[in-house]
């Protein structure tokens, strides 16, 4: 049997760790260099995509891809460590192998956001898969309007990719505003939920669009804040989960009503979901 | 190459563990085909971690651990001591030889003590040859035994239910109709003319509750927190009000001393009970031989005594005998061969009033004790996992085998199960509100601060 | 269409079963399951419907999909895919529906499952249709019948002296070749399609002989935030029976394991990856890490399964009008506290 993904959609390809930072506490960033054709299958995703990474022997989970192709050309992960997987996962360090499959799952529609005002709200690890997101406006500043960012986390130890925080700052037109559930005596920035500091902000409504991602909970209140401020629910787009084992459409986990989170999502606009009849929550 | 058995020892860091390192030092022959693995006490050694053991394939288990009044943790000796020899009779029972597994006690200073039962108990399973109890693989072993489900040919005719139908809806009218209760569980027939558990949630709901033979199922089931229907429209939590039948209000006991709820959020409604049936009209085997006629604990009582049966052995009873008289080989192809056939569906355990955990340790993700295959080894270990844990708590009402949709004689192991508790403790599960002899609860001095 | 005599049957089945693996029905402990058998006088003759569907000879409970090797020069994957020709042999209409729309779900739907795929290309379907409806039978009301042979290679009906035999593809055709066929034809019979018991209606069962509502015209989207759910979902035990007897439930879950050695010890840095059912009743089937549930109350779950097989797979893998629902009745059955499909859809369709 040839190693092609093609062949078997459920064998993973061998990827390389060739990083493995430290993002937050219990938060690592896992950097892979796809191996053995994968780098093929991973030259084109999108941002929004995910992708399962297997820490072989405990198993596989899936993780927003935190990075775009042309940040490449290694794939970068943020993995919360709380389960078996991601434990694994924590065990292995630079040189390591692991699996990965994919890039699996519809992506954020960067291409009708050209033109439009951005607002991302990010909220603990959700900020992982928004990443690619602000790192596609950067390298195409022009082609995007104002770029809002909110990033949140329960304590100041959580936040991640604080070592990225100054070159967006840096970017034109680019805000970035910081909150914290509880703060420490080293923090500076807002204390508050991320929908306090949304009312704190009040982005404008006109010529935007919003993408959020974090706990459940969060997008419920989040979008309806944003609703409230003038909004439409079209224009909010999010990136749901629910538990995923194969990411392919078949195992039938991830439904939300009629859809499933691993091909019809995870990006989804407000007014999607707001015809699922199942709760996301 | 002759046969050297794999011993795993599990010894108890303060006394034992030391006293094989006394061995040791004082240069005492003991045998090379024991692993030692360091435990803080023999109580700790759980039952799971015995029978994965034999499931990866040790010939033998040794415990050892403090002398009893000597254990640094005070009473986790107690434990073990209480414990392990229902496990090595549960396993026996299986078709291990009890011989493989021994517990005994070693104190810091016994190296000789400690050499000699590691001589002998290598000896003795050595004598055994390779254990027989993990299937190897991807092997599926060649089973030749059938036995179909224990329902015995006992009929059940129909007798008078109208007095008690009449009586069971009154009360349930007065609790709903003052509010005493948010709902009934009771029984009612479907439209398929199947009785069934049912749920009154009004006055006018309590009209279709029922009382007939056909009442078999364990209502106290759906008083757990896992599959009891919140009460509608009420932001109090009101009582709930249960129709029970002797058998099941041992089960009221049990989870009252497992604190599953509150005495007064139950409204006990006792029925005195003349036996129930089989789905094809035969007599309950449990309703055979029950002379348990009136419930445990009630709040109000509908029904007379029934007149006593004649004490006379069950078919289960029987067949308990018949494979405790059978080799150990013999009855490990029984129950291989019943196991074979499970799909682990968990129907048993759902019915189960009993099986509470929020997440049960045979279905965590991370659990290492059981894989998640549906294959032989993890599929015994279940339901001999399962059995154990209901030492002492099962009250034979055998739901678990009546859902269960393979016909599995799981009755076969709960009720070996309460012969060994009674014979051991004199214990017989819910007829007091008191906790199982093999339980361990922790006193009030160690509550959550 | 051709006769055969129970004698040739017999004798053309123990020949199959001397090429590949014939599986048909037998009876384990007075348990009636789909099972490979050496010859055809292990085969439960004269069987109704077997307990578990023919879904295991194709999407077995516990599957191996890759063996996984760690060693100091790295991982090694090797692909577990199924070999081996198989022969079922007494198939009903209603699980040969369920095969059908499996194919939906891990064929016709990007990307193909390799190991479905090997396994359905190496069996073949010899049906037996059935001589009338059980009492919680309803293949009519959801687009099948008790002898449909559509979904067969080969159909047989039982007959006066023996079978009549139906050619239905050319896997069948092939099937056939080692058995002669006598010159003498018989016609198809007819069969009762008439559910003897009778429908779930309101009153005295003895009255209505409606039958069982075609779940198509149920209006599911109007009825999902019903009060019905809580009600009927009061008794259910979550024990998960239901989807493990139904041909078409097929939820699983995928998980890494250490490889079960066959003799010695475990080798150090042998795993396999393996799937193995699972069902959208049980309790923790969406618990995420970090322990917040999905579906945590019982009548969610049991809204999901009754949506599922009737409104959510059948748009998600296009069945079109038809349901997921073969209308075995297994569910009807096997449920121990009497929840049963068909009053749920009469009670809808009300």
């Amino acid at each position: 049997m040839t190693d092609s993904q093609e062949q078997n959609p459920m064998k993973p390809y061998l990827g390389k760790l060739v990083a493995v930072k430290d993002l937050a506490t219990e938060i690592k960033l896992f950097r892979v260099e796809l191996m053995n054709g994968g780098s093929e299958a991973f030259s084109a995703y999108q941002p929004g995509q995910f992708a399962f990474v297997s820490a072989f022997g405990f198993g596989e989970a899936p993780f927003g891809i935190a990075n775009t192709p042309q940040r490449g050309p290694c794939v970068d992960f943020a993995v919360n460590r709380l389960g078996s997987v991601t434990t694994g996962l924590h065990e292995l360090g630079e040189g390591d192998i692991v699996g990965v499959r994919g890039p699996l799952g519809n992506c954020f529609p960067m291409d009708q956001f050209k033109g439009k005002n951005l607002i991302v709200l990010g909220g603990g690890i959700g900020g992982a898969p928004l990443r690619p997101v602000i790192q596609t406006v950067l390298d195409h500043r022009a082609d995007y309007g104002r770029l809002t960012i909110l990033w949140a986390a329960r304590l100041p130890s959580l936040l991640v990719f604080t070592d990225e925080y100054d070159e967006w700052r840096a970017a034109p037109d680019t805000s970035l505003h910081l909150t914290v559930d509880q703060a420490d005596e080293k923090w500076d920035h807002n204390v508050g939920l991320i929908t306090q500091l949304l009312e704190k902000v009040t982005p404008s409504s006109e010529n935007a669009v919003t993408i959020t991602c974090g706990p459940p909970i969060m997008i419920y209140y989040v979008t309806r804040m944003l609703a409230q401020m003038g909004f439409a629910l079209k224009d909010n787009y999010v990136t749901l989960e629910a538990r995923m084992h194969c990411g392919l459409g078949k195992c039938g986990r991830c439904n939300l009503g009629t859809k499933l989170i691993c091909v019809d999502g995870p990006v989804f606009n407000m007014a999607q979901v707001g015809e699922l009849m199942e709760t996301f929550l | 190459m002759a046969f050297e058995p794999r011993i795993i020892a599990y010894l108890c860091t303060w006394c034992s563990y030391t006293g094989a390192d006394t061995a040791g030092i004082a240069r005492l022959k003991s045998p090379a085909n024991i692993r030692d693995i360091r435990v803080p006490c023999s109580g700790r050694v759980s039952p799971e971690l015995v029978m994965r053991t034999f499931d990866q394939g040790a010939d033998g288990v040794l415990i050892l651990g403090c002398h009893i009044g000597e254990c640094h943790y005070e009473t986790g000796n107690h434990r073990a001591a209480k414990r392990l020899p229902i496990l090595r009779a549960l396993m026996g029972y299986a078709g291990l030889e009890p011989e493989r597994l021994r517990l005994d006690w070693v104190s810091a200073s016994e190296g000789e003590r400690f050499s000699r039962i590691a001589t002998e108990f290598v000896d003795t399973v050595r004598a055994l040859g390779p254990v027989r109890w993990r299937v190897p693989g991807d092997e599926i072993p060649a089973l030749t035994q059938q036995f179909a489900a224990i329902c015995g040919d006992v009929p059940l005719g129909e007798y008078d239910c109208a007095a008690k139908t009449d009586a069971i809806r009154a009360k349930a009218k007065e609790l709903l109709t003052s509010g005493a209760v948010g709902y009934v569980v009771g029984y009612e027939v479907g439209p398929r003319g199947r009785t069934r558990p049912s749920f009154a949630n009004t006055p006018e709901e309590a009209d279709k509750l029922v009382w007939n033979p056909d009442c078999t199922y364990n209502l106290t089931t759906y008083l757990g927190k896992k599959r009891r229907p919140a009460v509608k429209g009420i932001e109090q939590p009101k009582p709930v009000a249960v129709v029970v039948k002797p058998c099941d209000s041992r089960a009221i006991n049990v989870l009252l001393t497992e604190n599953q709820f509150p005495r007064e959020q139950v409204y006990i409604i006792g029925v005195t009970c003349e036996g129930t049936r089989h789905d094809h009209g035969a007599l309950q085997v449990r309703c055979q031989t029950c002379n348990d006629r009136v419930p445990i604990v009630y709040d109000t009582l509908i029904g007379e005594p029934p007149a006593p049966v004649p004490e006379h052995p069950t078919p289960v009873a029987l067949k308990i005998a018949e494979l405790e008289k059978e080799t150990p080989a013999e009855r490990m192809e029984f129950w291989l061969s019943q196991f074979d056939r499970c799909i682990r569906c968990y129907a048993c355990r759902q019915a189960c009033p009993m099986c509470n955990c929020p997440v049960c340790l045979y279905e965590r993700d991370d659990s290492l004790w059981i894989g998640m295959g549906v294959n032989m080894n993890e599929k015994r270990a279940f339901h001999l996992g399962r059995a154990y844990h209901m030492a002492g708590r099962c009250i034979g009402c055998n739901e678990c085998e009546r859902a269960c949709p393979m016909n599995i004689p799981i009755s076969l192991l709960n009720m070996k199960m309460a012969q060994e508790i009674e014979a051991a403790f004199g214990h017989r599960a819910g007829m007091e509100p008191v906790p199982s002899p093999v339980v361990t609860i922790l006193s009030g001095e160690y509550k959550e601060g | 269409m051709n006769l055969i005599t129970q004698a040739q049957l017999a004798e053309w089945l123990d020949g199959l079963a001397r090429q590949r693996t014939l599986i048909a029905p037998h009876e384990v402990a007075g348990v009636l399951l789909y099972r490979p058998v050496e010859s055809s006088q292990k085969i439960a003759w004269g069987f109704g419907r077997t307990v578990m569907s023919v879904k295991e000879a194709f999407f077995p409970p516990t599957e191996r999909l890759l063996t996984i090797e760690k060693s100091d020069g790295g991982i090694k994957l090797i692909e577990n895919l199924p070999e081996g020709e198989q022969v079922l042999f007494g198939v009903r209409p209603c699980d040969a529906r369920g095969v059908r729309i499996l194919d939906a779900l891990f064929l016709d739907k990007e990307p193909v499952d390799p190991y479905y795929a090997r396994r359905r290309a190496n069996t073949a379907l010899v049906g037996l249709a059935c001589k009338e409806m059980g009492p919680t039978c309803f293949c009519t009301s959801v687009g099948g019948a008790p002898d449909e042979a559509s979904d067969m290679d080969v159909m047989l009906y039982e007959v006066e002296g023996g079978y009549a035999v139906e050619t239905v593809t050319e896997k069948g055709k092939a099937l056939l070749q080692t058995i002669n066929l006598e010159e003498q034809t018989v016609e198809k019979p007819i069969v009762n399609r008439q559910s003897p018991a009778l429908s779930v209606a309101e009153g005295s069962i003895e009255n209505q002989k409606s039958p069982i509502p075609n779940p198509q015209f149920i209006s599911w989207p109007a009825h999902f935030t019903s009060e019905y759910w809580p009600r009927v979902s009061e008794r259910c035990l979550s024990c998960r029976a239901c989807t493990y007897v139904c041909p078409t439930c097929r939820c699983f879950i995928i998980r890494d394991e250490v490889l079960p050695y066959t003799s010695g010890e475990p080798a150090a840095g042998a795993f396999e990856r393996i799937r193995c059912w699972d069902s959208c009743e049980g309790e923790n089937y969406r618990r995420i890490a970090g322990g917040h549930r999905q579906r945590a109350e019982k009548s969610e779950r049991l809204r999901n399964r009754f949506f599922c097989k009737f409104y959510y797979y059948p748009e998600q893998y296009g069945l079109g009008a038809a349901s997921a629902c073969t209308g075995c009745g297994r569910c009807v059955d096997i449920c121990p506290v009497n929840v049963d499909i068909t009053e749920v859809l009469t009670d809808l369709a009300r």
